[in-house]
């Protein structure tokens, strides 16, 4: 999948998923999505798991695997490209 | 029909305690899986009773304290039930007695992972599909010896006030997702355990309650169904000591 498109897409889901109050356009690319920029938490993260692994057809089966993923919308895009070995 | 719906699964539901909550769920309208361990016996005559209820019911084969059985038995569940559970009642548990000096390692092994790492393991599988739905209903069964102690059964104590501390922290950790987890404690209950016992200890054991009898399989049922129905939106990571007067917690 273009990469590009797959941005958009992880953004549009945190922005949708968890209700955020920010347009899908601000989130930045290389910030971290949990922590202060998005007021979002660790509980948080849990149901951010849930939508990923539901969307992209893919497993988070830990912290270890999820603080990867999670590191950034980068990091998020880079792993489900990973994952669907693309 | 207050449950109308919903998707059960009672671990250890084919006897006792497990079998009339599962009942209880079907009644109320919910699909109901139950998991078995030992008795094919058992596991036939409780899916008879469920189905006689009318409601979607299944049985599933699976030792909780097995990570790989676990995840088969929630796949399973999910098949049979259209969808992942959204009530978990967690009520599968095995005793080896013994006084702790003399207890065989393997004994307190067995227990804490039957009693205490299954159904943390469950809890595990439940929740994506209830933080998915935004709902969900977990209810672990407990003791007394987790609140009093119990000579003899120190591993059986330890891994229900576990499950006790188990069920305070996931309540923090789910509730803003919609999910309740709490934990009923049955005291001394009518099941054929009870029956093996002498009449001189039974009769002490009464004694000890202040309603003066045991409990039965239904009255502990009765709790679980108000922690999973719509009465307790407002109850988690609670214990609701139904033990005639027991413990008076």
């Amino acid at each position: 999948m273009d990469r590009e498109r797959l941005r958009g897409e992880v953004k549009e889901l945190l922005v949708s998923g968890l209700r955020l109050d920010v347009r899908p356009a601000d989130i930045v690319d290389g910030a971290p999505i949990f922590g202060d920029g998005l007021g979002l938490d660790s509980i948080d993260a849990l149901e951010l798991v849930v939508l990923v692994e539901e969307r992209f057809r893919l497993s988070i089966p830990d912290e270890e695997v999820g603080k990867r993923a999670f590191a950034s919308v980068d990091a998020l895009v880079e792993f489900i490209l990973q994952e669907r070995g693309e | 029909m207050t449950l109308a719906g919903r998707r059960a699964l009672v671990t250890g539901g084919t006897r006792g305690i497990g079998l009339a909550t599962a009942l209880g769920l079907a009644e109320a309208g919910a699909a109901v899986a139950v998991s078995w361990a030992h008795s094919p016996d058992d596991a036939s005559a409780a899916l008879a009773m469920l189905a006689a209820s009318g409601a979607r019911a299944h049985g599933v084969r699976a030792d909780v304290g097995d990570p790989a059985a676990v995840r088969g038995m929630f796949a399973q569940a999910a098949e049979a039930l259209g969808g992942p559970p959204d009530v978990l009642v967690n009520n599968a548990a095995i005793t080896e007695d013994g006084l702790l000096m003399m207890l065989p390692e393997e004994a307190w092994d067995r227990v804490i992972r039957t009693d205490l790492t299954g159904a943390s393991l469950c809890c595990r599988l439940a929740l994506r599909g209830m933080i998915a739905a935004r709902w969900g209903r977990i209810v672990n069964v407990v003791s007394p010896a987790a609140f009093l102690g119990q000579e003899g059964a120190s591993n059986y104590a330890a891994a229900k006030a576990g499950l006790v501390a188990l069920t305070k922290s996931l309540a923090r950790e789910v509730a803003r997702f919609g999910v309740t987890v709490n934990a009923v404690s049955p005291g001394l209950v009518e099941t054929r355990l009870l029956a093996t016992l002498p009449p001189a200890r039974r009769q002490e054991m009464d004694r000890q309650v202040a309603l003066g009898r045991p409990g039965t399989p239904e009255e502990i049922a009765a709790a679980i169904l108000f922690l999973v129905s719509p009465a307790a939106s407002y109850v988690t990571g609670t214990t609701l000591h139904v033990d005639g007067g027991l413990t008076m917690l």
